[in-house]
């Protein structure tokens, strides 16, 4: 049996801003996550904390 | 058999009470999984939980489990106990519909590594519940963002269970499953856990195996139990963890649940951090979260102030999800249909990934490496860390989930803000306790470890249960 969705419209959908600005909004998120990161002091020998193995 | 009963306590009974009774045969496995699979067909959708009843199936593999004990062939505690699963894990034949409507009809031919052990561990599979799309990963504005609706929290329907596993939250939480199983990459098991009352375990990275489930991010996601108590937790976790070389993240260690070598209270140091359980936390939660900091101390370990390393771990694991899930999802967004998606902020988000350059998620991953070290540096002052899960109650349904305004005043500390997407990118096990409630709404608290300290963290979250009867609480589930 698949559940019907007992789902409530999207809340505040009258309000949803028109579609690029959520998507300027979240490349604006990235470009802020980039300048924040970017202002750890990071040695230049560190490594990603990922290890490729042959 | 004369017929049986089941009452509340049986659908809100442990692992060991519900295993104790199928073996003195109260009951047999066939009677339980129909007794759960009509409270969980019949309560489900009221808080929208369920995305797909697996009563046939779960009968049959009940058959052969009451075989089983009949011929006292007893494979491990969780035998003909009935549990659900969040739909990002695979089940052979059946939709997996990862919460989204893109992936509605996606059926894969083999179960996923964590359902297929706990076939063989004899549990009963009796659903498939409900979970944000994509789990989340995009970022949401509301918590419609599901095929099967927004989450509901069952201690008030008008609240959020929290996510992305919200059903695992919802359906254990009002007694549909005996337990469930989650999934965290930034907070998707501690949240609902949080916000539905009930216990969560969220893994090291690698313990338990990703195979067949939906991947998020590679190098963040975990599959972990969702219970009514530690020891549930313990159960579940020593049948879903172990080897797997067909995942490349597997860390190759296996998980035994030995109480027996816990330390004592005394040769273990808390960290903790005043200000989370007082001007951080939510007003009306503060005098239950100060009342368990307090039952802690009482608990006899050593307690020590801390403050978490300082890195911004909220842009690091948004610079990483978004860029591996970006990566994941990449045919999804370049054919549009990403669009599909109910939540309009989190299909713009996941096209947002696709801008991250290569350097910046390098560099995310270069500064992780720092914050894993820093944990490493921190856990040799301290053995475990104490924070409240969530500061606040559930929100309303029609909350924004999105931003939120920054303190008028920042804090004086920052304390251990920021734990969960610090945990999760050090890949550190956490487990989230129910320690009161605020405003009628659950509340808990986290013991976060080091990697592979998960029998220890199940140990302190025993002894915490010992002292209360939070986690036996029971919503106000009707019919």
């Amino acid at each position: 049996m698949l559940a019907a969705a007992a789902a409530a419209p999207q809340a505040g959908s009258s309000q949803t801003p028109p579609p690029d600005a959520d998507l300027d909004a979240a490349r604006e998120q990235m470009k802020a996550s980039a300048r924040q990161i970017a202002k750890v002091k990071l040695p230049m020998a560190t490594e990603p904390a990922f290890h490729f193995k042959a | 058999m004369a017929k049986f009963t089941f009452t509340d306590d049986i659908f809100f009974g442990s692992i060991s009470e519900l295993s104790a009774a199928l073996r003195k045969k109260d009951f047999s496995t066939v009677e339980l999984t129909h007794a759960f699979c009509d409270r969980l067909e019949k309560l489900g959708p009221r808080y929208n939980a369920l995305a797909l009843s697996l009563r046939d199936s779960a009968l049959r593999k009940a058959k052969d489990v009451d075989r089983d004990f009949k011929l006292d062939r007893v494979r491990s505690p969780l035998q003909g106990i009935p549990y659900g699963a969040k739909d990002l894990l695979a089940v052979t034949g059946k939709p997996t519909t990862w919460g989204a409507k893109p992936y509605a009809g996606q059926v894969f031919k083999e179960d996923a590594q964590v359902i297929d052990l706990l076939h063989k561990a004899g549990a009963i599979l009796i659903g498939k519940l409900s979970m944000v799309e994509l789990a989340g990963g995009g970022g949401y504005r509301y918590p419609s963002a599901s095929l099967t609706g927004p989450g509901l929290n069952p201690w008030d329907r008008t609240r959020w269970s929290g996510g992305s596993s919200s059903g695992p939250g919802s359906a254990t939480a009002a007694g549909l499953v005996a337990f469930s199983i989650g999934s965290e990459t930034s907070g998707s098991i501690l949240t609902p856990s949080a916000y539905c009352g009930i216990t969560g375990l969220r893994p090291t990275y690698g313990l338990v195996s990703r195979r067949g489930a939906m991947a998020l991010s590679w190098t963040l996601d975990k599959i972990g139990p969702m219970c009514r108590s530690a020891e549930d937790c313990a159960l579940v976790l020593g049948a879903i963890a172990g080897n797997d070389y067909q995942d490349p993240g597997s860390a190759r260690k296996s998980f035994h649940y030995a109480p027996q070598f816990a330390r004592k209270p005394d040769e273990i140091t808390i960290g903790y951090a005043a200000i989370d359980f007082e001007e951080t936390a939510e007003t009306s939660t503060r005098a239950g979260f100060q009342d368990a900091l307090k039952l802690v101390k009482s608990l006899g370990m050593n307690m020590k102030e801390v403050e978490i390393p300082d890195f911004p771990y909220g842009a690091l694991t948004g610079a990483i999800i978004g860029a591996e899930a970006a990566s994941i999802f990449e045919d999804l967004i370049r054919s549009g249909r990403v669009d599909e998606l109910a939540d309009h902020r989190q299909a713009q988000g996941l096209k947002a990934g696709l801008d991250i350059p290569a350097t910046e998620y390098l560099r995310a991953m270069r500064v992780r490496a720092l914050v894993q070290q820093a944990f490493r540096d921190l856990f040799l002052d301290v053995d475990f860390l104490l924070a409240p899960t969530r500061s606040t109650v559930a929100s309303k349904i029609t909350d924004r989930l999105d931003g939120g305004a920054a303190p008028a005043t920042p804090p004086k500390s920052r304390g251990l803000s920021g734990l969960i997407p610090a945990g999760n990118l050090a890949g550190l096990p956490a487990i989230s306790l129910p320690c009161g409630f605020a405003s009628g709404l659950p509340i808990a608290i986290s013991v976060v470890g080091r990697p592979f300290y998960e029998n220890q963290l199940i140990a302190i979250g025993k002894a915490f249960q010992s002292h209360t009867d939070w986690h036996r609480k029971r919503p106000p589930v009707t019919g």
